[in-house]
Order: structure tokens, then sequence, then C-alpha cells
């Protein structure tokens, strides 16, 4: 739910990383964080367990800059990927705008990206959200066996949706997915 | 089925009378802080010493911890919890439902007693949920056409 608020002059909208378990949904919001300016990024909140595994979210909130006299703000937001917290994944999905969906490109992993999907589509119904933007990054693309692209857009049914190739320890396709998202959910408003 | 609104519009008047409401109560209730949120996490007003940097990770937070605790309300056969409380050594907050969509949270220190909090979080929210529901029955402000034609055009700027 895109926020308007006339009084700031501010628009905010809420985008989530979701994926499977270590597809690097994480790893794309602390590149996020270390390549933008200071003046324009908040606090990097992270609520992570012993193992620096995502236990309940990540939240980083940043702003764009001003068009047409509104500064644009973004909520962006992890889920963890773990089967186990099912649950949190659908609450942190609460009222989203967009959602950047990160697969795993490891042959091993393609069970769970496909498990995942399923949930987060499941999560989108049962909130009466089917329209929300969502654009896909098929990461981990320098990892010895992984899946082909068509594999993969095959097995996620992605034919015709916005697909990004990612590396997003070393940032590739992480700032063109941020970018990608926001063109998205801006046109939604 | 959990359905939502696509946006929350905000004017420049219900601000107004949701930072002089929250101005009062700081002074009457000794709250240190008071802060408006909507159930997505984003900050809607504040009042009080917090910065707006930290208002904004602690709706997010706030917002976080009361959807968790609903779906444990759920797993225990509840509908909903319409409150949560967490008691610091120094700080306690008290997170609460105005309406379905908004939460207010109400942070004090160690000297109020639990009681006070309550009362005061209460008092807090029946006076906040007529400009709540003004908010959301009021004519709404809509930003106009071009205004969105001109947003996409100029978005990639800022990247």
């Amino acid at each position: 739910m895109s926020l308007i608020d006339f009084s700031k002059s501010e628009i905010t909208f809420k985008v989530v990383y979701y994926g499977p378990a270590m597809s690097g949904k994480t790893t794309n919001l602390s590149w996020i964080f270390r390549t933008i300016p200071e003046k324009v990024k908040g606090q990097f909140t992270s609520i992570a367990t012993e193992t620096e595994r995502t236990l309940f979210f990540d939240f980083l909130p940043v702003e764009l800059g001003t068009v047409k006299g509104f500064k644009i703000r973004l909520s962006l937001y992890t889920v963890p990927g773990q089967e186990l917290y099912k649950l949190t994944r659908k609450s942190v999905l609460k009222s989203v705008d967009g959602i950047v969906f990160v697969a795993d490109s490891n042959r091993d992993r393609r069970e769970d990206n496909i498990k995942n999907l399923a949930d987060m589509f499941k999560n989108l119904e049962d909130y009466e959200l089917p329209d929300t933007p969502i654009i896909y990054q098929l990461n981990k693309r320098d990892t010895p066996a992984i899946m082909s692209v068509g594999e993969l857009v095959d097995d996620l049914q992605l034919k015709g949706k916005t697909v990004y190739l990612g590396i997003a320890n070393s940032g590739v396709s992480v700032m063109e997915c941020l970018k990608g998202i926001t063109r998205q959910v801006v046109s939604k408003i | 089925m959990e359905g939502q609104l696509s946006s929350l519009v905000i004017t420049k008047e219900d601000i107004e009378t949701i930072d002089e409401l929250f101005s009062q109560y700081l002074v009457d209730s000794q709250a240190k802080d008071i802060i408006l949120l909507n159930k997505s996490g984003e900050l809607l007003a504040k009042s009080g010493a917090v910065t707006r940097e930290s208002a904004i990770a602690v709706s997010a937070l706030a917002a976080g911890v009361f959807s968790a605790t609903n779906e444990l309300a759920k797993l225990l056969g509840e509908r909903e919890f319409t409150l949560t409380f967490h008691q610091g050594k120094e700080t306690n907050i008290h997170i609460s439902l105005v309406d379905p969509l908004i939460l207010l949270a109400v942070i004090f220190d160690n000297k109020a007693p639990i009681g006070a909090i309550r009362f005061w979080a209460k008092k807090i929210s029946g006076s906040i949920k007529p400009v709540l529901e003004k908010m959301a029955t009021g004519p709404r402000q809509e930003p106009s056409q071009d205004f969105r034609k001109g947003l996409q055009d100029e978005i990639d700027n800022l990247f």
C-alpha cells in the first residue's frame, strides 16, 4: 500500500525481496546499502539469528530523490527464506507494492525456488494482491552447477516476465532490479 | 481473504490535526514519544524526541512485531490481538490497533506504571480515531494524471 503524504510531499512504496533461503536477498539489500550515498539511506535494520540467517526481516529505507516536487521513498524489506518461517514471510508481505523475487540458480535449489514462488503467490492471493508488480532476479550466476536460464524460466514460468541475471555479492543487476521494480510500482500509483 | 487498500493518502490538514493532538498528549501523559504507523510499517506521524530516522525504523519493527503477534493469535484460535506491550529496564513500548489499518506506538520511560500506559494509549487511540475515519471516508486528494505521467518519465533520472 503506497503512502502518499501531501503534508511532507512524499510518496513511500514498500518493496519486498522474496525468495528461498540463502538465495541472496539480504546480499541485494547490503549491496544497495553500500552503494547508495550516505544522505539518502536510512538505518539498515536486520534481525538475524546467530548464524546470520535472516530471522524476521531486513529493513532499509531509501530516499531516491524528488520527482515533480515529491520525494520518492522506498521501504525495502527481505523475508526469511527458510521453510520454518512461512508465517513470518507472509506477515512481511502485508501491503506490499512490489516484489523482487530472488531465485537461486544452483541446480540443487530447484525445488526450493518452485516451492517458494508458489508460497509467494499463495500469500498474495490471501492478501488479495494478485496484480502486485514482480520482477525476477536469477541470482548466483557465477557459481558452478547452475541451471540454464531457459530451465529456470520454464521451471518458474517466467516467459514474458521481467528477468535479470544476477551476481548479487558483486552487485551484478542489483541496482537494475531496484530500478526495474521502482518503475513498476510507480506506474501503479 | 485479507483485502487491502492500494494507497493511503494523508493531507496536510490531517497531519496538522494529528500533530496537535499528539503534542498535547505528550505533555499530559508524560510519554517520551508517540508514533502513528500503518500495518505495513510506514511512519505516518510522530511526536517527541525520537528522530525521524529512528521513528521510521521503529515503525517497520513495530508493524512486524504486531503482525507476527497476530499470526500467533490465529494459531491460538484468536482472530486478532489488539495490543502488544514490551517492558524494558528504562523504556516501555505499547503498540495498539487504532483502526483496521493503523497502529499507535507509545513509548514511556520506566517511571510510568503499566496501568497509566494502558490508560493513555487508549485515550490517545480514542482521540485519533475520528481523524483516521475522516482520512478514510473524506474526499481523497489524489495525484493528477499529469503528475503520474511526469513521475513515470522522470523516475529514471533518480538512478
